[in-house]
């Protein structure tokens, strides 16, 4: 189910133990953002399946969302899962505000996220979006969310990269947007694809990318939320993006890789619809 | 090779993708280049490449983090030449 996306792949000699002194080389650079992560971390283990369950909930009675065989989908991910303990780097097109609570309904109930709090992902939404009040800040604390603003200062955007590049090599998983923000098209844009997520896959020695293609029967094109009662159809690809480039052309072309397997997935949808 | 070809080098690098032209007028050391010069974010990478492609030179992903001015892009570039 995972498919190799090029032959190379120069920093697997050991991935282990390559992630291992990565994750020692960011406790000792990072050793304050080690700390908050080690706090955040231990309140979400316990709110987030909670959060995962009442956002369902909400989704399913209020909203009357369905997931197209979300049985299914859920087999899918724990085979993806068991074919390597290695990191996996969740990247999804991105249609709506709740894209990431779908996610999170799609690849696991909420006793599976009590079961494997690591495995349910963290999110780098927009801070200018979602971190205005004190209230909303407390929500993404305990949601797993580490606010970025995108367009921001280099070195800030940089220290999110960090972050995400430690829990990974950790073992915990983070879920990324490739194309930054809510594809204005309404379909996946290789042009839109952020080199940051090539940045962070090319820096973890063995990083598997689960790409997720979602979309809603009638959603036609971007939006806040999908239509009431609509039913959202999930696919899932595993890919381990590879390249022989080097420095920032390489985090893009890993990127590229990534948005480019997402269309693939987005073409197979609208043939599958005809 | 003179910082000010250098910069000058890099203005002229800059240019397709800035969207406020009348900020290219008045452009200096100074100028943040996403903020001022309202390039997109997400091409940053694609000015940084072409940084790469027209001076010879490699650039890490780190590096990057210290661009935010058209002054940081120079002294990056400088330092590799």
């Amino acid at each position: 189910m995972t498919q190799s996306v090029s032959s190379d792949d120069p920093g697997e000699l050991d991935p282990g133990r390559a992630r291992a002194k990565l994750v020692e080389k960011t406790s000792d650079s990072h050793p304050e953002m080690v700390r908050a992560h080690a706090r955040q971390r231990a309140v979400s283990m316990i709110a987030g399946p909670i959060w995962v369950g009442v956002s369902v909930v909400v989704m399913r009675l209020w909203f009357r969302y369905r997931i197209a065989d979300v049985r299914r989908i859920r087999r899918e991910y724990q085979q993806i899962r068991a074919q390597s303990d290695g990191p996996l780097l969740v990247c999804a097109n991105h249609l709506t505000l709740v894209d990431s609570f779908i996610i999170a309904w799609a690849l696991g109930s909420g006793t599976y996220w009590l079961k494997n709090p690591d495995e349910l992902p963290w999110n780098t939404p927009e801070s200018t979006n979602f971190g205005k009040t004190v209230f909303a800040r407390l929500l993404l604390f305990i949601a797993k969310c580490i606010p970025i603003t995108r367009g921001g200062a280099r070195e800030d955007v940089g220290d999110v990269l960090e972050r995400v590049k430690f829990l990974l090599a950790k073992g915990e998983t983070a879920l990324l947007f490739p194309e930054a923000g809510r594809s204005r098209s309404g379909r996946v844009e290789e042009r839109a694809a952020a080199w940051g997520v090539g940045r962070i896959v090319g820096s973890i020695p063995g990083c598997r990318v689960l790409c997720v293609y979602m979309r809603g029967r009638n959603q036609e094109t971007w939006g806040d939320f999908p239509a009431k009662g609509d039913t959202v159809e999930v696919a899932l690809t595993a890919i381990e993006p590879k390249s022989d480039a080097k420095g920032v052309r390489r985090s893009r072309d890993l990127a590229q890789q990534i948005v480019r397997q997402l269309i693939r997935m987005e073409e197979d949808y609208f043939d599958a619809r005809q | 090779m003179e910082q000010s070809e250098v910069m000058e080098r890099v203005v002229k690098i800059l240019t397709p993708w800035v969207k406020d032209e009348a900020a290219l007028g008045k452009v200096g050391m100074e100028t943040n280049i996403l903020e001022d010069l309202k390039v997109n974010s997400a091409r940053l990478v694609d000015v940084v490449i072409a940084f790469e492609d027209d001076f010879d030179i490699e650039i890490a992903d780190e590096d990057v983090d210290l661009v935010n001015t058209v002054g940081d892009a120079v002294n990056l570039i400088s330092g590799k030449l």
